[in-house]
């Protein structure tokens, strides 16, 4: 295997809670003068190692609060890491959520130049991708409609279809396929397909097993914010409905 | 600071959208934004004029520059502090580079002194006071102001963030400071217990080489520009820095 696109070494990342909410400069101060200034640590990502390469498909599985959208958020660069170095070699597009930095006072094509510029790209290169942009949304004449008009299903197309409108060299989709309806999923899919063969490596988290076991060519399962167990689609998702099932039919009984 | 090129579209939008706003969104708005320091100078002038008459010749040009310029720096300031908190939701899910929220911020700032610039140059034609070229000069007298507000705005807008009653704090602040800068009065009418603040309040070396300009007719003396631009250049490499150091930390917060 060629060198990683991906690769964290010892990643975590700590979420630092106030005991005591302290978000003003008053408070601050007089906490301090106690000398009660302490934090409730939050560690959502425990010395993760992780290393991806071209064109891999990587699934992460885990339960809510497993750690899954921050170990996505570093990668993206959203945040960064406590501890550890992540190193992301090439282009990312990053969909966390589909329609985000949307200005609903605009319009959808408004929205397209806004979200593109967003996302790192030139008013050019979004000029050459507009179009096309514009048909995989299907949004026809709405596109001139302000977003606050659209329905989730209208937000999330269009949101989508800008995200991918670049083939990037890591795709991260956070559970962004469920919202819409069976065309568009199936429409999002066969874009994915695309990008995949040609070597994009996507990280995918989702809760359906069967996505991942479609999409992934390796998958990891975060519990707590340590990978639990990495490997074939097959074993880690049986691992890990093992634990859950195993509770489901203790709860049962 | 590569990506200051990489992203200059994204900032030209930024901009863009809080002119659209300001403007176009609301018929008056162009009208009420010219209105406002007008009708604030008109006050002043009404109670104040009879009082500098001997200091300032023309206190209506006088009090509306310095107003022009207080309003592009105390409004570029708030609005800075609030941009980072205001686009909370897309620093949660996209790699955005944060500078780019205070530099629009002051980027339409420049732009919307450049729109009032045009009734205090009406202004000054009705009160006889003469367009000399020095006004020139202008660009460079706006682009030191510019530097010195992006500083104070990259310096202030993280702390916003980490402490939510900074906006309110630097309100206060910015109370005092107006009253500290000489805006609304002649610097030569303070007496000499507390002349020194005003002297040393380094606010208003770069008020003045934006005003003398327009007041006096004049480009200001070189050492009065080399200090207003050294202290341009310190405010904006200290909001730098600190911008930079805390950047990391901002998404934990908003």
């Amino acid at each position: 295997m060629s060198a990683p696109l991906i690769e964290l070494r010892g990643v975590s990342l700590c979420y630092r809670l106030a005991k005591q909410r302290i978000p003003s400069f008053k408070e601050y101060a007089i906490h301090f003068m106690r000398g009660a200034l302490s934090y409730e640590e939050l560690w959502a990502l425990r010395d993760v190692d992780l290393a991806v390469g071209r064109g891999e498909s990587l699934g992460i599985v885990g339960r809510n609060g497993a750690g899954k959208s921050t170990l996505l958020k570093v990668i993206s660069r959203v945040l960064k890491p406590t501890r550890g170095t992540c190193i992301v070699t090439g282009t990312v597009a990053p969909i966390l959520e589909l329609g985000t930095g949307f200005d609903f006072e605009l319009t959808g094509l408004e929205n397209i130049y806004l979200n593109g510029l967003l996302l790192g790209h030139t008013r050019r290169e979004i000029n050459a991708v507009r179009d096309e942009v514009v048909g995989f949304s299907e949004l026809g004449d709405f596109i001139h409609a302000p977003v606050r008009n659209y329905s989730s299903g209208m937000t999330a197309r269009l949101g989508f279809a800008i995200a991918t409108a670049w083939m990037p060299d890591v795709l991260i989709l956070d559970e962004v396929l469920a919202v819409g309806d069976a065309e568009f999923t199936r429409k999002c899919e066969e874009r994915m397909q695309r990008f995949r063969n040609a070597g994009t490596t996507v990280l995918f988290v989702s809760h359906s097993p069967t996505a991942i076991r479609e999409v992934c060519s390796r998958c990891i399962w975060l519990d707590s914010g340590r990978v639990r167990a990495a490997g074939k689609p097959d074993e880690v998702l049986d691992a890990y409905a093992g634990p859950t099932a195993l509770a489901a039919r203790r709860s049962d009984g | 600071m590569l990506s200051v090129v990489r992203y200059r579209d994204l900032v030209r939008a930024l901009v863009l959208r809080d002119l659209n706003v300001r403007y176009r969104r609301s018929t008056i708005g162009f009208l009420w934004t010219m209105l406002q320091p007008l009708l604030n100078m008109l006050v002043l002038k009404i109670v104040f004029s009879a009082l500098f008459r001997v200091a300032l010749t023309n206190y209506a040009v006088f009090a509306l520059a310095g107003i022009l310029f207080w309003n592009f720096f105390s409004q570029s300031i708030v609005t800075s502090m609030n941009s980072l908190r205001g686009n909370a939701q897309l620093l949660h899910k996209l790699p955005v580079p944060l500078f780019v929220f205070p530099l629009s911020t002051v980027l339409s700032g420049v732009l919307n002194l450049g729109f009032a610039l045009v009734p205090l140059f009406v202004i000054m034609l009705l009160t006889g006071a003469p367009l000399t070229p020095a006004l020139l000069f202008l660009p460079v007298a706006v682009a030191i102001a510019a530097l010195f507000t992006l500083g104070a705005g990259l310096l202030l807008s993280p702390l916003a963030v980490f402490f939510i009653d900074t906006v309110e704090l630097i309100a206060v602040v910015l109370q005092v400071l107006f009253y500290l800068t000489p805006i609304i009065y002649p610097k030569d009418i303070l007496p000499p217990k507390v002349a020194w603040i005003v002297r040393f309040n380094p606010i208003r070396s770069v008020l003045e080489t934006f005003r003398d300009p327009i007041y006096y007719g004049k480009v200001p003396p070189l050492e009065h520009i080399a200090v207003a631009a050294t202290v341009a250049i310190v405010a904006f490499v200290v909001g730098a820095y600190a911008f930079r150091k805390s950047a990391d930390r901002i998404p934990f917060y908003v």
